[in-house]
């Protein structure tokens, strides 16, 4: 019989990396570019990093924002980099999208897009979880 | 051996770092090995020496310090998170820091994140 703590531990063997939800719109708070410096840090120590956009975080991904008419810095550029610090796993909620009215069209290249049930499974591939 | 890292987001004023300390010092009694605390985004005040709570209500810093003393809990601070905060961490002996927490950057968290079994967040 195998325990509930070996159980837990095979399924842990199986999951790797952190998965880095995000969940609030770009501008109006500090979440966004919190996240994104945790995301490239990850990246640069070489270390698997997923990102998942939720909820209002999917306003991140949508294209032709310039934070600097709100003299925020444009941290949503630097999405640009992702590919140079091997964050390759970027996935965006579907039902959110739709809950916004908004298209999967994005101002980044490789953004999966998720039923829900997919984009739970995805996060679950991952050993840690931040979110921010 | 199973390890335990965890990340407290929210200030110190907040009910959810009450929640963060009985989880952390349940587990520190249950035998886990914490392996270290990590304190960003508002997170970051916790380490602040001006900070003063009002004596009846819930002193959250003095209980990280405790934990820390007690356990030798390591009690990591990101400095950018801090200074943007009010914290000078130009200089080792500072007295706007409090001793308990140690200055780190984000990579202090990249080699908790690798080290840990699990990573909670509050």
């Amino acid at each position: 019989m195998v325990s509930s703590d070996t159980q837990v531990e095979n399924n842990l063997s199986q999951e790797s990396g952190l998965a880095i939800i995000n969940s609030k719109a770009p501008f109006s708070s500090d979440f966004g570019k919190d996240a994104l410096d945790v995301a490239l840090i990850f990246g640069s120590f070489e270390q698997k990093v997923s990102l998942f956009f939720q909820g209002d975080g999917v306003y991140q991904l949508i294209g032709h924002q310039d934070g600097t008419l709100v003299s925020i810095k444009d941290y949503l550029k630097t999405f640009s980099a992702f590919e140079f610090y091997d964050i390759e796993d970027i996935y965006v909620c579907q039902q959110s999208l739709v809950n916004r009215q908004l298209d999967e069209s994005f101002h980044i290249d490789n953004v999966n897009v998720l039923a829900s049930l997919e984009f739970g499974l995805a996060i679950n591939r991952h050993q840690h979880v931040l979110r921010f | 051996m199973k390890t335990l890292a965890v990340v407290i987001t929210t200030p110190p004023y907040s009910p959810l770092t009450v929640t963060a300390l009985t989880y952390v010092e349940t587990a520190l009694i249950a035998g886990i090995n914490v392996i270290g605390v990590f304190f960003y985004q508002d997170g970051a005040m916790h380490a602040n020496e001006n900070i003063s709570i009002a004596s009846d209500e819930y002193q959250a810093i003095a209980h990280w310090q405790r934990l820390n003393q007690q356990y030798q809990l390591p009690l990591h601070i990101c400095i950018t998170a801090a200074e943007k905060r009010g914290i000078a961490c130009d200089s080792v002996d500072n007295e706007e820091i409090n001793g308990a927490f140690t200055v780190s950057g984000l990579g202090e968290l990249v080699e908790l994140t690798t080290k840990a079994t699990r990573l909670v967040q509050f």
